[in-house]
């Protein structure tokens, strides 16, 4: 009797979430799975032919996205850890009880309602004019130089801005953490003595443990999605050395309209991702401290 | 010694404020500027601090409808979002068996989906639903609201799961003791306790429905249903921008944000003081 | 106790906003169906969707005056510049598409073509000037919105274009351009821009620009091989070592440059005079690029507008009342002139008040002297994903040879999908 009521509860609060997600995300999903074995240019009226898996053959052989793929692993990489120290040294430093802390929170906040294309155009004009004109009259010619016209910092400006959006919004999360953890804990700890190392390393840290699953995960499939930023600030080049992942399906999809290709590249890169990350989340969560 | 080092910190934040906010400068003072002066510096400040351009945008993006549109859709899913959501994770983290954690994995692994892949079918699913079960879910609030909550459900139970491990569960024994049924558990200890990290994801999902063109200009067709960033798009040509009504319009749409995240921030400050004590 | 009473409210609240909710959906589902209470022949409301937001006001304005004319609606619907194939394309996909909507000619044309309306028979397509209709399989499927035009973009208190003949002249013109301190020549770094637009005039001196694409795409001829290209890479030469690396300009920047006079030339066409308006009086001219001999400006007709066949019988009905009244009224032929700002297609309709861009390419193509646009016809989505990257490791390189850039395009144009 106890079991049916407990599953019954268990449907009544779960199912409601569960349907208007299947309906929106999973259905879909599967339907572009069945989109990946069919040569099809997205266009309705347009034929839709069964090719097996012809479309998969296909992307294993296009060098371009092989080199997207790994651009875009290389990306995540470099940003996961720029966005999280950030996130990480900014909440520690918006919680400790400075004056200006209020306002600085805010203030770090704001990158992340600027979003998409105008974000990009104005980073644009940053990298364009600005580096320009502090290498120009600072002699640092070196280091401030139009990095978007140089395909091997191209890639580092598109990370700059990234983690300026993101690190705000990591910041969020792992204030949310900071603020969690119980004021009798710190204080403990301050009467046997810990200096601040210990302090973050001993208590922080390891209860800061489900904030880093959740910030690493979200830094990582934010990274792995770029789109916006990659549009407007590069639009993929110099020489398509910043094409990543949703750009080039993108481009597939919309730009030669091969609806199958793209939707088979997704597909691939969402099973190889699904699983490095699910990992990653398993591996975090089993560190995390129940209370 | 103490002391110094706080001037320090103190001074470093600011730099650092400063630093995070020059692409904002940017965006501010270009929407007070002509083309030709954009062109002349678009560092300087502008030559007047005319709010003509403010008045103009407001006026072509029929900004008072726009901002009811979106505060509309974007409060409905959030309540949506927060209520479904937290029961959901609520539900999987106490029920920790097979079929949670599956679920749990499904809900996450498909935040890595590029939403690009996923339009072409939403887009068929939405109008099957519309033609054959009569339910409108294009060019209406509701069936963006629906296809919102939808798409950011996900994120708000993993930042709710990972957060319920931290309540105590003793106290949702004892008030089961006392005679509480799941639903009352849930309501009245558990979602209480769950007030900073529910502030957190109305912060985090707010930004990202408020800001969100894509799918809404997939869905919405009509003008009057129009949110702000789909009713910018007047200054959004193919090659070029209209740059000061686009910066004029964007530092208008994004006040109301700031001003949300001015108040929420301060409940999940006060939050840890009154937390302890409950 | 206060818990309890908070978890009523916020029950009782979604509730409310359920009811809102289904609420509105009721409303807009019965919206379309209000027509036929008006007593005189009332027709369905109809929509239009195009991707020019420079005429987005302009639009609805007209949307307006049409209302008061006749009683009839049309819905604009709108989407920013780069965004409108994805919406479209969406849009068609779920079973909403428009009931009118804009395509761009050549590949786009074709590859939406299940879903023209045959508008042969109707009398606003008789007025289109010879050569400007756009038919497939001998029937007319859409009405041009006007045509436009691009070349050398001078400024005429800089530049002699009785001067400017050949690439001899044209380096020379740079060199003594550079002397002065000003930028003799500009292409800006969008794909469009950078490549797609000044590669098109090899393209149209052809003999037959549409069969020599198509064998480039049977692999049977090669640009490098051909004399206009080989020239055309002589011209990239010049331009990269005499002029602004093209990569460090946006289309802003350039058409400010060009405004400011610190830049004599740039390649572009009428569509930009829009920028100028901003800055004080300039005189510009239009030219054609002298490749090869060319004196003629690319001119065509860059987009039509369409009645979507899978409307209802009644909305194609509307559809055709609407461009009856826009292609034959005095006020629609009035708005298509002068608000819009289009150069018409039809003979019907007579130019005045053009910005000397468009005065330039109206003259054109009165006189014929013109050569067509070749770029619309090569493979979907080539210009921005293959040839652009070419084009910026042409300029990010100053090693590299025109001829090689040729034969770098061949190698990806050849690789590149085609239909």
């Amino acid at each position: 009797m106890k079991a049916i009521k407990n599953r019954a509860w268990y449907a009544l609060f779960t199912a409601p979430l569960l349907l208007i997600f299947s309906i929106v995300v999973l259905v879909p999903f599967a339907i572009g799975i069945y989109y990946s074995f069919i040569s099809w240019d997205g266009i309705p009226a347009n034929p839709k032919v069964f090719v097996g898996f012809d479309n998969y053959v296909h992307v294993f052989q296009d060098d371009r996205f092989m080199k997207s793929a790994w651009l875009t692993i290389k990306f995540t990489f470099l940003a996961l850890v720029i966005v999280n120290i950030m996130g990480l040294a900014l909440s520690l430093l918006v919680t400790s009880k400075l004056r200006t802390s209020n306002i600085a929170r805010t203030l770090f906040f704001m990158p992340n309602l600027i979003g998409g294309l105008i974000l990009g155009y104005i980073w644009k004009f940053i990298f364009t004019d600005v580096f320009n004109y502090v290498g120009e009259n600072t002699g640092m010619g070196s280091i401030f130089f139009n990095w978007l016209l140089n395909p091997d910092y191209a890639l580092y400006a598109i990370a700059i801005v990234f983690a300026w959006q993101m690190a705000g919004y990591t910041m969020i999360i792992y204030i949310a953490g900071i603020q969690g953890i119980p004021d009798d804990l710190m204080e403990a700890a301050k009467v046997d003595g810990a200096n601040a190392w210990h302090k973050l390393t001993k208590i922080i840290f390891p209860l800061l443990m489900p904030s880093f699953t959740i910030c690493l995960f979200l830094t990582l499939s934010g990274a792995f999605k770029i789109f916006d930023v990659n549009l407007s600030l590069t639009g993929g080049g110099p020489i398509n050395s910043t094409e990543m992942f949703a750009m080039n399906i993108f481009n597939e999809i919309f730009g030669y309209s091969r609806y199958g290709i793209g939707q088979a590249k997704a597909i691939l890169f969402f099973v190889l991702v699904a699983a490095v990350t699910l990992v990653q989340v398993y591996i975090t969560k089993k560190r995390e401290v129940q209370m | 010694m103490k002391k110094t080092g706080k001037w320090i910190l103190e001074a470093l934040l600011v730099v650092i404020a400063l630093l995070f906010l020059s692409p904002i400068y940017i965006m501010i003072v270009n929407s007070f500027k002509t083309r030709s002066e954009l062109y002349e510096n678009a560092l300087a400040l502008p030559s007047s601090f005319s709010f003509e351009y403010y008045a103009q945008a407001m006026q072509k993006m029929n900004f008072m409808t726009a901002f009811g549109n979106s505060l509309f859709v974007t409060l409905v899913s959030l309540l949506f979002i927060v209520v479904l959501a937290s029961m959901t994770a609520w539900m999987l983290v106490r029920s920790n068996n097979r079929l949670s954690q599956i679920i749990f994995m499904v809900l996450v692994s498909t935040m890595l989906i590029p939403f690009q892949t996923l339009m072409m079918p939403l887009m068929q699913v939405m109008g099957w639903i519309g033609t054959t079960l009569h339910i409108p879910m294009l060019n209406t609030h509701g069936g963006l609201i629906f296809m919102n909550v939808g798409f950011h459900a996900s994120m708000a139970v993993f930042l709710y799961h990972g957060f319920i491990k931290s309540v105590p569960i003793a106290l949702e024994e004892a008030a089961t003791l006392d005679g509480c049924s799941k639903f009352g558990v849930f309501w009245r200890i558990v979602f209480p306790m769950l007030k900073t990290i529910t502030i957190t994801v109305a912060i985090l999902d707010v930004i990202m429905m408020w800001n969100d063109y894509l799918l809404p200009s997939l869905t919405l067709s009509d003008k009057g249903l129009r949110t702000i960033p789909l009713s910018t798009f007047y200054f959004f040509g193919e090659f070029t921008i209209v740059w000061n009504l686009a910066m004029a319009g964007l530092t208008l749409s994004i006040i109301p944000v700031v001003i949300f995240y001015f108040i929420a921030q301060k409940h999940i400050i006060k939050g840890v003081a009154e937390g302890a004590v409950k | 106790m206060t818990k309890i009473k908070r978890f009523i409210s916020i029950t009782i609240t979604s509730v409310m906003l359920l009811t809102i909710l289904s609420a509105c959906g009721g409303n807009n589902a019965d919206k379309g169906g209000s027509g036929g209470d008006n007593g005189s022949e009332k027709l369905p409301k109809i929509s239009l969707f195009q991707s020019k937001v420079e005429i987005a006001d302009q639009l609805e304005s007209m949307a307006k005056k049409y209302k008061e004319e006749t009683g009839n609606e049309i819905d604009v619907w709108g989407s920013a510049g780069d965004n409108y194939l994805t919406q479209l394309q969406a849009k068609l996909n779920a079973g909403e598409g428009p009931t009118i909507f804009g395509v761009q000619t050549g590949a786009e044309t074709t590859k939406l073509q299940s879903y023209y309306y045959d508008m042969s028979n109707e009398s606003y397509v008789k007025n289109i000037a010879p050569n400007m209709e756009v038919k497939i399989d001998g029937k007319i499927i859409g009405v041009p919105t006007g045509v436009e035009g691009f070349g050398f973009v001078y400024n005429k208190a800089l530049v002699d274009p009785s001067k400017i003949t050949d690439l001899a002249s044209f380096k020379a013109f740079l060199e003594e351009s550079k002397a002065k301190g000003i930028n003799g020549f500009s292409l800006s770094q969008e794909a469009y821009f950078l490549i797609g637009h000044i590669l098109n005039t090899p393209f149209a001196l052809q003999q037959d620009p549409l069969g020599f694409i198509e064998k480039l795409n049977k692999g049977e001829v090669k640009m490098a091989d051909t004399k206009e290209f080989q020239e055309f890479g002589q011209y990239m030469e010049a331009i990269r070592e005499l002029a602004k690396n093209p990569l460090e300009v946006t289309y802003d920047k350039q058409m400010g440059d060009f405004a400011t006079g610190k830049t004599a030339i740039v390649h572009q066409g009428n569509w930009s005079y829009g920028m100028l308006q901003d800055y004080k009086d300039i005189d510009a001219g239009m030219m054609a690029m002298p490749l090869a001999g060319n004196t003629k400006l690319a001119v065509d007709i860059p987009a039509i507008w369409v009645i979507n066949n899978k409307a209802s019988a009644d909305q194609i009905k509307a559809a055709n009342a609407f461009f009856e009244w826009l292609y034959n009224s005095e006020t629609g032929k009035n708005i298509i002139v002068n608000e819009f700002k289009f150069i018409p297609a039809m003979t019907n309709i007579e130019t005045s008040n053009l910005d000397p861009l468009s005065q330039a390419v109206s003259e054109a193509t009165v006189s014929g002297n013109t050569i067509p646009w070749a770029l619309t016809y090569f493979p979907q989505g080539i210009i921005q994903n293959d040839l652009a990257p070419v084009a910026q490791e042409f300029f990010l390189t100053p090693t590299m040879t025109g001829d090689q850039l040729l034969k770098k395009l061949d190698e990806v144009w050849a690789k590149a999908p085609k239909q």
